[in-house]
């Protein structure tokens, strides 16, 4: 589904250079729930920014459902964001005067759905994340594991093929962050596929694969087996 | 529509958020516009072409015919009565017309209060020349002189209570005259018939004369005379047909390039035999101005009106860079959201619709203050400069223009800083 070669991302000032990423090769199947780690700066959230087409990159070549998202026009990037693509952020990323249903909508909105299946589409992702007595709530007057709870069914809501998690507990305390990380293996369940960024070991075993990062490339835990951890 | 709607909802949202530079950002552009707006009305008005199916077909003959020696003159702007009937001896005008005003006084009877009335005196084809429109009787049949007179609707209404006052008896000077036609509305604006002496920013005359009943009434301008011999300008009745007694202006209707110059030719030719017979010693020196340019040879175009003209456009060049610099700060203010939705999948071009949008709204409250501004400017322009009154009206074009010009204002201020906003590095901002 994911698949990337020899991809690289250099970041340039007028005085340094500095190679965020290099030489990354990586092959994401449908239907996977990777964990991608590594200190910080190690390039984890570039490479994440990188797959949901927020960033481009220098070097190599990023497939997506075998297509090569290198020179695709903005449109077709944005379609891509908009069909394709969910995004969950650490801050959740909620436009904070807007209704938790008009925040829900605004990728539907930029997909031309009508009125009625944004409905329905909205009201199923608010079933799914528990929120669909506050819907008419503002972000601001729900919890931080509320809100990331609506950041999630934003990203659900247009049924994406993959969802990038940017630390998406980060901002949470333990039992909301639990919370999250059942909702997203429940989304994983269901067939999506699902890249999360954490610096938590709990919620990287929790995922299906472990991806490390450092130095911008891949270390051996590419290879990462869970039940191999298990034993140890 | 309904995505449309929803972008409006979205900018009332944004407004919202930020309310005081919003209202500031308007208030500035108002204020710009506004002032922008009232001087551009004088200016167009004063600009404007009251005939512009046949103001390039009116010209404005001119004779040096003085009776002196001069080099370098140019020729007077008026005529005089034998110069006239000199110059409409051709037939190569299809209309032609002498005219000159006067001050007098009308009543209706001996009773009444008499009424100071603004006296056009003129010859018939006048009518016909600046499109003046009758709303009953009709215009003398010949040049002779006759004891008639024409009256504007406002006077007829002044007088009678009514407008059709055809056939009713005046006294003009204690002297008795029959109206035989009322005029419909009219202003020619600017009244370019009558541009020597910025006579054309003056309303519409109140009465029409015939010219030879006007010289046996001996009724002298109220403008411009000039007497190159000793001729007693007072003594217009006995005298004003013979003498060196400049006070005609003259017009000619030259349907095309061929009949103008023909025209030019009769003038030459005119000028050459005038000073063969020894009636002008002075080198033949003719003009004939188009209507379109009679107030630029009189140099009657207001400098006043030119001057606030650049001011008020440097003022609103001044109020657009500042409106877009608080635009700027708004819409960097709201970077996060332009990420956010791109980021959610909204393409450049959803996003330029959203600024279409902004656009639209920005324009609608810029309008509304710009209008009301230019309304009070123009009401401020009229008691600075009551001479230029007659000219602060808004037509549709003007309107329309006007309405076009905050528009791109609107669109102006608002395109750069969404641009800029929309164009930033999505991750950066949907991290800060």
């Amino acid at each position: 589904m994911i698949t990337l070669t020899n991809l690289s991302k250099i970041f340039r000032t007028e005085l340094i250079e500095t190679h965020a990423l290099r030489d990354i090769n990586l092959q994401v199947n449908e239907g996977e729930f990777a964990a991608l780690t590594g200190p910080s700066g190690s390039g984890k959230s570039t490479l994440l920014n990188i797959l949901g087409t927020l960033e481009n990159f220098d070097a190599g070549d990023y497939l997506l459902d075998g297509i090569s998202v290198k020179g695709l026009s903005d449109a077709a990037l944005s379609k891509l964001r908009n069909e394709k693509i969910g995004f969950i952020f650490q801050s959740f990323n909620l436009i904070k005067d807007f209704s938790i249903y008009d925040n829900i909508e605004l990728p539907l909105r930029y997909r031309g759905l009508k009125a009625s299946e944004r409905k329905q589409r909205i009201e199923h992702a608010l079933e799914l994340v528990g929120l669909h007595a506050r819907r008419d709530y503002l972000p601001g007057q729900l919890s931080g594991g509320q809100q990331q709870r609506v950041a999630i069914a934003r990203a659900i809501a247009g049924q994406p093929r993959i969802l990038l998690a940017d630390e998406p507990t980060g901002n949470l305390d333990s039992l909301m962050a639990r919370q999250v990380m059942e909702l997203l293996e429940q989304i994983n369940q269901q067939g999506c596929t699902i890249l999360m960024v954490t610096h938590d070991p709990d919620q990287a075993r929790r995922a299906g694969r472990h991806i490390q990062i450092i130095d911008g490339q891949l270390s051996d835990a590419v290879l990462y087996d869970p039940l191999a951890a298990q034993s140890a | 529509m309904e995505q449309f709607i929803y972008y409006l909802k979205v900018s009332f949202v944004s407004i919202k958020r930020a309310p005081l530079p919003y209202a500031l950002t308007i208030f500035i552009l108002s204020v710009g516009l506004g002032i922008f707006f009232a001087n551009a009305t004088f200016y167009y008005q004063l600009n404007s072409d009251p005939l512009p199916h046949k103001s390039s077909k009116l010209f404005f003959p001119m004779m040096l015919l003085a009776p002196y020696e001069c080099t370098d003159c140019k020729p007077p702007a008026v005529l005089s009565y034998s110069n006239i009937e000199k110059l409409s001896q051709s037939d190569i005008p299809s209309a032609k017309t002498a005219m000159y005003s006067a001050d007098g006084y009308l009543r209706k009877n001996a009773e009444q209060t008499p009424m100071p009335v603004n006296i056009r005196i003129t010859q018939r084809d006048f009518f016909s020349m600046f499109d003046v429109p009758l709303l009953h009787g009709s215009v003398w049949p010949d040049n002779s002189a006759r004891l008639e007179i024409i009256l504007s609707k406002a006077t007829a209404e002044k007088l009678f209570g009514r407008t059709d006052a055809v056939g009713e008896k005046l006294l003009l000077d204690d002297r008795h005259l029959t109206v035989t036609a009322v005029l419909d509305d009219w202003q020619m604006l600017p009244r370019l018939y009558d541009a020597n002496n910025r006579n054309h920013l003056s309303p519409a005359d109140d009465i029409y004369l015939p010219l030879e009943t006007g010289y046996d009434m001996n009724y002298l301008s109220n403008t411009q005379s000039q007497t190159f011999d000793d001729t007693d300008y007072r003594k217009l009745s006995t005298q004003g047909r013979t003498g060196a007694l400049n006070q005609l202006q003259y017009w000619v209707q030259l349907d095309t390039p061929t009949a103008q110059q023909a025209y030019k030719q009769f003038m030459a030719n005119l000028a050459q035999d005038e000073k063969v017979a020894g009636r002008h010693p002075s080198e033949p020196n003719n003009q004939l101005v188009a209507m379109r340019n009679i107030v630029n040879y009189f140099g009657g175009e207001s400098s006043d009106i030119k001057a606030f003209a650049l001011v008020t456009l440097l003022f609103l060049l001044v109020c657009l860079f500042n409106a877009s610099h608080l635009s700027l700060n708004r819409y960097l203010g709201n970077q996060y959201e332009f990420s956010l939705r791109r980021a959610l999948g909204a393409s450049r071009g959803q996003l330029q619709l959203q600024m279409l949008a902004d656009v639209l709204l920005m324009a609608v409250f810029t309008i509304a203050g710009a209008l009301l501004t230019g309304y009070a400017g123009i009401k401020l322009m009229n008691h600075l400069l009551p001479r230029n009154s007659l000219f602060s009206s808004w037509d549709l074009p003007l309107l329309l223009s006007l309405l076009a010009v905050a528009f791109i204002c609107s669109y102006l201020v608002t395109l750069y800083p969404s641009l800029r906003a929309s164009f930033g590095t999505l991750n950066q901002q949907l991290k800060e």
